[in-house]
This record gives structure tokens, sequence and C-alpha cells, in this order.
């Protein structure tokens, strides 16, 4: 699993990354909110921890920009004890939860692990990219046509439409589709990718997925959905 | 004679079996060239004299030979049903190779589905065959309607076919609603065979 963390005090962020990369996530460290809205912007994540005060940009100020793109990746805000005010805005800005510094890493590592635990109910029932549209709650994808998906198969299609535009690897999508599916191969991911494909296809959509097997994907809009 | 075919009646019945020995034909080299059998089953039929004569009364035109074989275009009906959606494209490709039939009219409810899910590819050909035709043409020019779609879209349409023959069903909107997603889930289910298909024999890139 991918986190961004941003973070200003340079010896925090050094033993936040360590210690969360000492628990096998991978780690993008900005330290100001302006830098934290590009980078939620450019990649997938599945967790986002965000200090409040920072230059440039404040983190609350930055959780609204990246919520009013339509990226619901779970957020939790850093806060200095006194700062209830602070709190109030950051949980209303759409973050899903706070911890007050100082804290314990025991702490911070199990609030990062409910967060992701509870990624899927925060996203939306409905997301459309292009012409095409994906109902989560039906498992219907539809343009020109509709179709239904399987369950992995719409999961995998909100992975790609919550992040449109961002290069997904095959890991990242492995991790983040079939996390809790222990029996599972990384292969399965550009079998299901195929499936989506033929899918889009189907519906007659304009967009597609591009990358080949093993690679890393990304969801874009084409003009032309008919390509007969 | 005096159906509303007339005399055409037995040059339909050959028109027919002159097409779907042509389909067996093809199907067969189709099958020794790449080990697989483009069509699971193959129907023909001649439309009733009963069915085209009521036809027509609907359609207000008079029950004579000429509107049953120049006015409507489905007195000879094929249907091709396939196992794989790609069978069905192969299937026309072979049908429009045939030098002596032009299309007429070809709707592609597969890529373009109904607003109701129904889904399968039309065609109206016209062929030349060495009887004269109504209008004095010897080769005449004759119709022939065919129909290609999977095995799923064939039992979907027969299904769908009952509903809309049967009068007040009950909780027809809900039936209507679910037979809407019964086609989805089937169409899911050709194309992931499809792919899959595709996966096993390397063509899927």
């Amino acid at each position: 699993m991918r986190i961004l963390l941003a973070e200003d005090e340079k010896d925090l962020s050094r033993a936040l990354k360590a210690i969360l990369e000492h628990s096998k996530y991978a780690v993008d460290a900005v330290y100001d909110g302006q830098e934290a809205v590009k980078y939620a912007s450019e990649n997938a994540y599945d967790a986002m921890i965000l200090d409040i005060m920072m230059p440039r940009l404040d983190g609350v100020s930055a959780l609204k920009q990246i919520r009013a793109s339509g990226n619901y990746t779970p957020a939790l805000f850093l806060t200095a004890k006194a700062e209830i005010d602070d709190r109030i805005a950051g949980l209303d800005a759409g973050a899903d939860d706070y911890l007050t510094k100082p804290f314990a890493m025991g702490e911070l590592l199990a609030r990062v692990r409910s967060m992701t635990r509870r990624a899927g109910t925060y996203t939306v029932k409905k997301l459309k990219i292009g012409s095409v549209a994906l109902d989560t709650s039906e498992q219907e994808l539809s343009c020109e046509n509709s179709i239904r998906l399987a369950s992995k198969e719409t999961k995998l299609m909100e992975y790609f439409m919550t992040n449109a535009g961002k290069p997904l690897s095959t890991d990242e999508i492995f991790n983040h589709v079939w996390a809790e599916d222990e029996q599972a191969d990384p292969k399965i991911v550009f079998m299901y990718i195929s499936f989506l494909r033929s899918k889009i296809r189907a519906v007659n959509g304009d967009i597609e997925i591009s990358g080949s097997e093993g690679e890393t994907y990304v969801l874009r809009s084409v003009s032309g959905g008919d390509v007969n | 004679m005096n159906g509303i075919y007339g005399e055409y009646k037995p040059v339909l019945e050959e028109i027919k079996n002159d097409f779907q020995r042509r389909i067996e034909e093809y199907t067969e080299q189709e099958y020794q060239k790449s080990g697989i059998k483009i069509y699971e089953h193959l129907i023909s039929r001649v439309k009733s004299e009963e069915s085209m004569s009521e036809k027509c009364r609907r359609k207000n035109l008079p029950e004579t030979p000429d509107s049953a074989l120049m006015e409507m275009h489905d007195s000879i009906g094929l249907r091709i049903v396939c196992s794989f959606i790609e069978d069905i494209y192969t299937n026309i490709r072979y049908i429009k190779s045939f030098p002596d039939c032009r299309i007429v009219d070809e709707k592609d409810y597969i890529r373009h589905a109904k607003p109701n899910g129904y889904r399968s590819y039309h065609m109206i050909l016209e062929v030349q065959y060495p009887y004269a035709d109504l209008c004095g043409n010897n080769p005449g020019k004759y119709y022939v309607e065919i129909q290609l779609r999977t095995i799923a879209m064939d039992s979907w349409a027969a299904l769908e076919h009952k509903l809309k023959y049967k009068k007040n069903v009950a909780n027809q909107e809900l039936i209507i609603a679910e037979l809407k997603r019964c086609a989805d889930e089937m169409a899911s289910c050709d194309v992931s065979m499809q792919t899959i298909r595709d996966l096993i024999t390397g063509t899927e890139e």
C-alpha cells in the first residue's frame, strides 16, 4: 500500500517514513500543502497523512482541494494538542481521522490499518469518466450499451476511475483489489484488465486502459467512442 | 397454388436449402483451417404463408406475391447461433464474400444493443437465383434475412419473445427490468468467454 505523507518538520517526516516503510508501506514524503495536492493528483494512494500547520498551503485547505477533485482516499490529520478548532475544520474538510501530537507510533499504524480497511465505504456509488459510467452498487458499466461486471471487475474499474490519468503499477493494483485474497496470484491483474478492456469495448466506451502485461496501466478518455 | 407466395413457394425452399448448404460448407472449410466450429446450430425456414399474409395485412399491404417477396424481406430466414461473439463476425465475413449477394441492410445490435437488452446481428441480403422474379429479372433477385447471435443471446431472445406475445403478464415492468439485467449479465459472460479464449490462444495482446 502506498501512503502520501505531508509533514513539514523534516525530522518527524524522516522518522514517520522509516517506520511506515518498516511496516511495508511505500511512502511519498512531501513538505507543504501545495506539494500534497500535486502528488495526490498524480499518484494513487491508499491513505494520506497530513500535518495541519504547513508552509505555502495548510493541511485543511490542501485536503479540501484534494476532495474537490473527486479524490476520496482515506486521510488522517496530525494536529497539535490545543488545536480543537483545527480538528473540527480538518474532519469537516473530509478527513477520516486525526491524531494529536505527540502520538505513539503504534497508534498511528493502527489508525492507518483501520482507515485502509474501511476504504471501500467512502467512495461514491456512481463514477463517470468520458461518457462511461460505473454504478458500483449495481455493478453496472454503461455508455451506449450497459453490461454487468463481476465484483472484482467492479472494484478494479472503480480503482481506475477514481485514479483516471494516473499510472497504476501491477503491484499497486494487485494490492488494492486483491488485498484480502491470500490465494490470488498477481498474474490475475492482466486477465482482469483484459476483461475490462473487452467490456469497455462492448458498451462502446470512449475510455481506454493502456499498458502491457505486468507493467503500469493508465485509464484515459479517448475521442470517438465507436471503433467498429 | 393460391397461397401468398403463388408459384414462388418452391423457389423460396430451394434458395433456403442452398443457403443452408453454403453456410455448412464454409463452416466445414473454417473447421479444417482453424479447428473452430463457427456455429453451434443453424436453423432455416420459409415463413409460413399464413404468417406472411397476416404480416401484410398488419402493414396494410395487399396479400400478393409482390408484397411477400418484394416489400417484405424475411420470407426466407436463417439463424446462425454461435458459441463465441467473434465467431459471429467470422460468419459475417464469409457471408459478405458470397459473390452473388448484395447486402441491402445490416444492423449490429451486438455493438449497439436495443434499449430492452436485445443483442443480435441482422442482415438482409439480395441474392440472385436462376429463376425469373416478379420484375422479370433472370436470374431473379430474392431477399434472405440472416440473424446471427450467441447461444446466450438466443436463449434470452426466446424468453423475451414469450413475454412479447403473452398478454397480462403479472409484474410486467419488474420483469422487463430484470430481463434487461439478465441481458447485460449474459453479455458480460459472452465477453468474458471470448476474452478467455483470446488469452488461451494468445490473440489478446
